[in-house]
């Protein structure tokens, strides 16, 4: 609420450094990292983290609305790049075991005869 | 995420205070909800993403909110693809649940198919097993049937072997009885034989006999005639021999008178009479003749019988002498044992002092004294 109070007084262009949500997106691109977004969603990987390289490059300028924003971005860019990941594994073990099923009654069916 | 909820407020008072732009209108805004309406009818979505929905409509409503408010549009437009990028969190959050539900379902499906694999398995070693038990019993079946016919056969054959010895025993006892039969019926024919010969023979005897008795009866007349006179020749040599008839056969005794006295020796007398007697026996050669001596009772009896026995020698050594067979002629002392009349007067020990001769039958046969 003090940085709310702050921005009201500062009006419309004026925002203060949001270093939080710096931090925050940072974590999130990290976890999309281990989660295997590089691998499994290099699109939305590869925007969060240009975002992420922008949303820096903007808190240099000291352009901390448009910081916000891009960092703002590159979170649920790096969030879905992670979910991406996770759903693409699941699937892929899913897929797996249905393979394994499909052999093991292929295998039944061949001993059963 | 508490700043999420500030900042977005911020950024209302933010827009507020600038008093931008009021365009109701924002392509991304549009674009952002229709996404957000196309999730909300996807029941994966809205049943397991449920949290990560909701935050996209929260969003939705504050880009809503700041389009009303006349925000800028990258107010606006931030807004938008946050929320559009939040519904695309939803669904992929919903993807992969299904995925891990689909996985938690395939392990089940899987587990079951292994449990049906085992089953199989289980199904088919009872198969075998069964087979096996079932071959094992047939081969049993097979095998006992088998020791069976076996046995059978031994049987059969042990059975084979008896009958053919008792076979071979009857036969053996047949030929015997056949060969005992034989020798009887060779026995019978030599006996039938032997009959059938002898009665030739007898017929033939009988006929001989016949012819014989035919000649024999003309003989016999004859005989009988020549016997008849015979008979009279004989009774009266017998009669010339002074024979009398006695118990004993006929007895011709030579007395006293015929001898010397006191003496073996005949005298002429005696002799004339033993000629008489030689005469007749070598007529008839089938009588015999048994010579007893006998004296009266005077002198001693050993003198007595010492006379008697030479008299009785005396008469034989005659006989012999006139052609009869030694054989013929049995001698005995009796001295005077068997007196025949009175010692006490001459005339009946002269009566005593005798040589009886006993002519036996026509066998030979003399009754012993």
């Amino acid at each position: 609420m003090a940085v709310a109070a702050v921005a009201l007084m500062a009006g419309c262009a004026s925002t203060s450094a949001p270093t939080e949500q710096m931090a925050v997106s940072k974590a999130a691109v990290s976890n999309a990292m281990s989660a295997g977004g590089n691998q499994f969603a290099p699109l939305q990987f590869k925007s969060a983290l240009e975002k992420m390289d922008a949303a820096e490059k903007a808190m240099a300028e000291k352009n901390y609305e448009l910081a916000l924003r891009l960092a703002e971005q590159a979170e649920v860019d790096a969030k879905l790049a992670a979910e991406m990941a996770r759903s693409a594994k699941a699937q892929k073990a899913a897929d797996a075991l249905q393979d394994d099923i499909r052999v093991l009654r292929q295998e039944i069916d061949r001993q059963s005869k | 995420m508490k700043k999420n909820r500030y900042l977005p407020l911020s950024l209302i008072a933010a827009a507020i205070l600038a008093g931008c732009s009021t365009m109701p209108q924002n392509q991304s805004l549009s674009e952002a909800h229709s996404i957000y309406s196309s999730a909300r009818t996807n029941p994966q979505v809205v049943n397991l993403a449920p949290v990560e929905l909701q935050k996209a409509g929260e969003t939705l409503n504050k880009a809503d909110v700041a389009l009303s408010k006349g925000e800028s549009d990258a107010a606006v437009n931030q807004l938008a693809y946050l929320a559009k990028q939040q519904v695309a969190i939803a669904q992929e959050i919903a993807k992969r649940k299904t995925a891990e539900l689909a996985v938690a379902n395939a392990s089940a499906q899987r587990d079951q198919v292994r449990l049906a694999a085992r089953t199989a398995e289980a199904e088919a070693a009872r198969r075998q097993a069964a087979l096996a038990q079932q071959t094992a019993e047939q081969q049993a079946a097979r095998d006992q049937a088998l020791i069976a016919a076996r046995q059978a056969e031994v049987e059969e054959a042990r059975r084979q072997a008896a009958i053919a010895q008792k076979t071979a025993d009857e036969q053996a006892a047949a030929l015997a009885a056949a060969s005992a039969q034989a020798q009887r019926d060779e026995a019978l024919i030599a006996a039938r034989q032997a009959e059938a010969d002898a009665a030739r023979q007898q017929a033939i005897i009988a006929q001989q006999t016949a012819d014989q008795q035919a000649a024999a009866l003309a003989a016999a007349s004859a005989q009988a005639e020549r016997d008849q006179a015979l008979i009279a020749q004989q009774e009266m040599q017998l009669k010339e021999l002074d024979a009398k008839k006695t118990d004993r056969g006929l007895v011709i005794t030579l007395g006293d008178v015929l001898f010397s006295v006191n003496k073996a020796q005949l005298s002429s007398g005696g002799v004339r009479n033993v000629q008489k007697l030689a005469a007749f026996l070598n007529q008839y050669p089938q009588r015999k003749v048994l010579i007893e001596g006998h004296t009266d009772s005077t002198g001693s009896h050993s003198l007595n019988q010492t006379l008697s026995e030479r008299r009785a020698d005396a008469v034989r050594t005659a006989l012999v002498d006139m052609g009869v067979s030694s054989d013929r002629i049995a001698t005995r002392g009796y001295a005077e044992a068997y007196p025949v009349a009175s010692n006490n007067t001459a005339a009946g020990r002269q009566l005593n002092r005798r040589v009886e001769i006993i002519l036996s039958d026509d066998s030979g046969n003399i009754v012993p004294r």
